[in-house]
Order: C-alpha cells, then sequence, then structure tokens
C-alpha cells in the first residue's frame, strides 16, 4: 500500500516536474487548450499504466515520456480533431537557434546532452527550406499538406525535401 | 569539429525503407492509419521499433522549440481520478517489502532528474581525452566538453589497443552512495556501454577494451553520476558529469 501510494507520488512529482513542457509540446501540436490537457490526460494514463512494462534499456526514461505525449498529441491531430487553420499560424517563427542554445544550458539527461550539439549543427547544415519542414513536422504537428500550404511549395517537393532531409540528418547525426 | 567524410554507409534498402518510415513516424506526417500500421508493425518487428526510438533519441532536443504552457490547476487531479484509488489494481504485484519495478523507475527518475536540477551539472568539467593507439590504426585526441564549468577532470589513453586509462587530472567530489559510472558509445552504437565504475577517487583506471570495437572518430566518452552499484540498467540514469567526444589526429 506504502508501495502504491510512493509510485502515485512519483507520478505526481514527474508530472509537476514535467508537466508544463509535456503541455507545451501537446499544445504547439494541437493548438488547442482543452485538446492538449486531453492529451496530457490520456498520456499520464498511458504512462502509469504502462510503466511496470517500460524497459529502459529501450530507451531513455524522459524521452519515453515525450514520446508518449507527442504520439498522443499527433494521433488525435491526424484523426481530423485539429480545428485551426494554418494560415492563422503561418506566420510564427521558430527561432530554433536561441530555444536549442537554452536548452543546451539546461540540465538534462545523457542523450540530450550528448547529442543536442550534433542536432544543431546538423539542423544548420540542412537547407532551410528543409529544416523548416522539419521543424514544421515535429514541432508544430503539420502533415505533408499543412507544410505545403505554409512554405507555399508543392505537395511534392515537401515530400522529398523531408525525405532528404530526414536522410541527410540521419547521416549527419550516424 | 571533424566532418570526415567516408563512414560510408553501405545501407540496404530494407533498412532504408524501415528508417525512411519510422523517421516520417516519428516526425508525425504519417497519416492516423500509417501511424496505426506503424503502432501495429512495432510490436513483432523489433527493426522498426529500434528504427522509431532511434528517430525519437535523435530528435527528442527539437521538444525544446515548444515553448512551455501551464496546464490548468484542475489537470492532474482529472488524471488522479482517471488512475482510481490509491490501493487499485493498477498497482504492480510488489512484495511488501520490496520497492515496485515501477517504484524503482520513478525513484530513479527522480533521482536524476532531482540532481540535475540541484546543480551537481555546476561540477561538469571538460575532460581530455587522448587516445593512442599503434600505428597503422588511427590516432584520437578526444575533447570532451562539458555544457558548465569547462576545466580539464580526466584524461584517457590507451597505450595498446586492448586497455584504455581513465588518467584524473583532479579530484572530484562524489556524492554518499553514489559513484561514478564510465561510458562510452561510438556512432553507430544503438546505447551507450559501460566502461565500469570509478571507485577510487584519484587514481588511474585501467579498461580492457578488447572487446569493443575499435575506436572510432567521434566516439564519445562520459562519466555519470550513478547509485553507489552503478546504474541499475545498461544506460546511464545519472546526470552527466564528464563529456567528450574523439577526434581523429594526423
Amino acid at each position: 500500500m506504502a508501495c502504491a501510494r510512493g509510485d502515485r507520488q512519483a507520478l505526481q512529482q514527474l508530472y509537476q516536474r514535467e508537466g508544463r513542457y509535456l503541455m507545451g509540446v501537446a499544445l504547439r501540436i494541437v493548438r488547442q487548450r482543452q485538446q492538449a490537457e486531453d492529451v496530457l490526460h490520456d498520456a499520464f494514463i498511458s504512462i502509469w499504466q504502462r510503466a511496470e512494462s517500460f524497459n529502459p534499456a529501450r530507451g531513455e526514461g524522459r524521452g519515453w515520456i515525450y514520446s508518449v505525449v507527442r504520439n498522443a498529441a499527433l494521433n488525435m491531430v491526424r484523426s481530423g480533431a485539429r480545428q485551426v487553420h494554418v494560415s492563422e499560424e503561418a506566420a510564427e517563427v521558430i527561432d530554433d537557434q536561441a530555444a536549442l542554445a537554452a536548452y543546451a544550458s539546461s540540465a538534462d539527461p545523457f542523450e540530450l546532452r550528448a547529442d543536442l550539439g550534433k542536432l544543431e549543427g546538423c539542423l544548420g547544415g540542412l537547407e532551410p527550406a528543409r529544416r523548416d519542414c522539419i521543424l514544421y513536422a515535429y514541432v508544430e504537428g503539420c502533415s505533408h499538406g499543412e507544410i505545403a500550404e505554409r512554405l507555399q511549395t508543392p505537395l511534392g517537393t515537401v515530400k522529398s525535401w523531408i525525405q532528404r532531409g530526414m536522410r541527410t540528418l540521419r547521416e549527419c547525426m550516424a | 569539429m571533424s566532418t570526415t567524410p567516408g563512414n560510408g554507409s553501405n545501407i540496404n534498402n530494407d533498412f532504408e525503407d524501415i528508417d525512411a518510415l519510422a523517421g516520417e513516424y516519428v516526425l508525425g506526417t504519417l497519416s492516423a492509419s500509417a501511424r496505426a500500421a506503424v503502432d501495429a508493425r512495432m510490436r513483432t518487428e523489433p527493426a522498426l521499433r529500434d528504427a522509431v526510438q532511434a528517430w525519437e533519441a535523435r530528435l527528442l532536443p527539437l521538444t525544446a522549440l515548444a515553448p512551455p504552457a501551464e496546464p490548468s490547476p484542475a489537470l492532474w487531479s482529472r488524471i488522479e481520478q482517471s488512475l482510481g484509488p490509491v490501493i487499485s489494481a493498477t498497482t504492480p504485484k510488489a512484495a511488501p517489502a520490496r520497492p515496485s519495478a515501477v517504484a524503482n523507475w520513478w525513484n530513479n527518475l527522480n533521482l536524476w532528474r532531482g540532481l540535475a536540477a540541484g546543480g551537481f551539472a555546476a561540477a561538469a568539467l571538460m575532460v581530455a581525452v587522448m587516445v593512442t593507439r599503434p600505428l597503422p590504426t588511427p590516432q584520437y585526441m578526444v575533447v570532451l566538453v562539458a555544457p558548465q564549468d569547462k576545466a580539464p577532470g580526466w584524461v584517457i589513453q590507451t597505450s595498446s589497443s586492448n586497455q584504455l586509462s581513465l588518467v584524473p587530472l583532479g579530484t572530484f567530489e562524489v556524492p554518499p552512495q553514489k559513484t561514478l559510472q564510465f561510458w562510452t558509445k561510438a556512432d553507430q552504437w544503438r546505447g551507450p556501454v559501460s566502461l565500469g565504475l570509478v571507485k577510487q577517487q584519484g587514481q588511474t583506471l585501467r579498461i580492457p577494451i578488447d572487446k569493443l570495437p575499435p575506436l572510432e572518430a567521434n566516439q564519445l566518452f562520459e562519466l555519470t553520476l550513478e547509485p553507489e552499484n552503478g546504474s541499475p540498467t545498461d544506460r546511464p540514469t545519472g546526470p552527466i558529469q564528464f563529456i567528450g567526444r574523439a577526434v581523429k589526429v594526423l
């Protein structure tokens, strides 16, 4: 019983510590607070239920939690729940360099710290349009079509930019 | 940073396809049905699951690009309600005296996050790693830079291809019930490999490396703060104290 309570407290601590960051990730993808909170809710239930089968050898703990939240958010928007028009958001600029630099100075676990510099460098090495595609997709949950709309670029071009960009990124980080 | 070409990737087409699919899954550009198909395949295809996890790890730092947002105060109560009463069937079957696997993991998470937030990272040092190997194997000098303080902490040398020495340049205070654990990871490795615990402060640690693949450029070395008997998993769980990558010396 004490164990059960302890687990619950640990989950709550995790929520208190990471909640605002996870909420930020979800909100950026689903765009609406209520939906983002639904994502967070579902993700924490899922984290709780799956923690027992969680195998740390298969991935870093913190990364896993972020993946659970991103997947829940992406599932929501891909199933058509997102209502916002892309053009309303198109003016937003992602200041990736500044954000990554700020992130680098905060304390973070192994994989982040170790690979951050590389990711930053590799992203910086991509052609800007390909980099934007990747960031719009990952950070904002944009589909191919939404990115095409934002960049005023044919869908096929966007798809191939993403494919090549991802391949370049993987080779650069290898 | 040397950008040495020639690490030719002879990746076969299968891998390429799986990796491209995994990449777009993680990126989020797949349709709902394609996402569901990947979810289903991952249960039976370890290669796909590994590729997805590799992409998750690669892109994870990008989550920092989303500005934090406070959830409403009611959200946690809602989550708690959905979890049900504290004494519930979701509690893992733990013997009373033993912490459950879940508790272990959470506590672990608490531990390393707490430590990271607690300023241990401020003690992070820059590690100069000098790796000398007999010809014709390439020689490496690895300067490992940790984020905060940039004082040199350790030097790594190899005098032969089967032993590596970790030489301290100063003393480093390890908190009670903690130890430094030494890790390495080459680029193509799926995860870091433990090279052992640094139990004796101020002494050179000699480590056999004949079971490891030859050292390579950009190979990562680091010391993390772990529980007394080392990481409970085969991965680092504590904050990085010293870190650096090998670079080829001409």
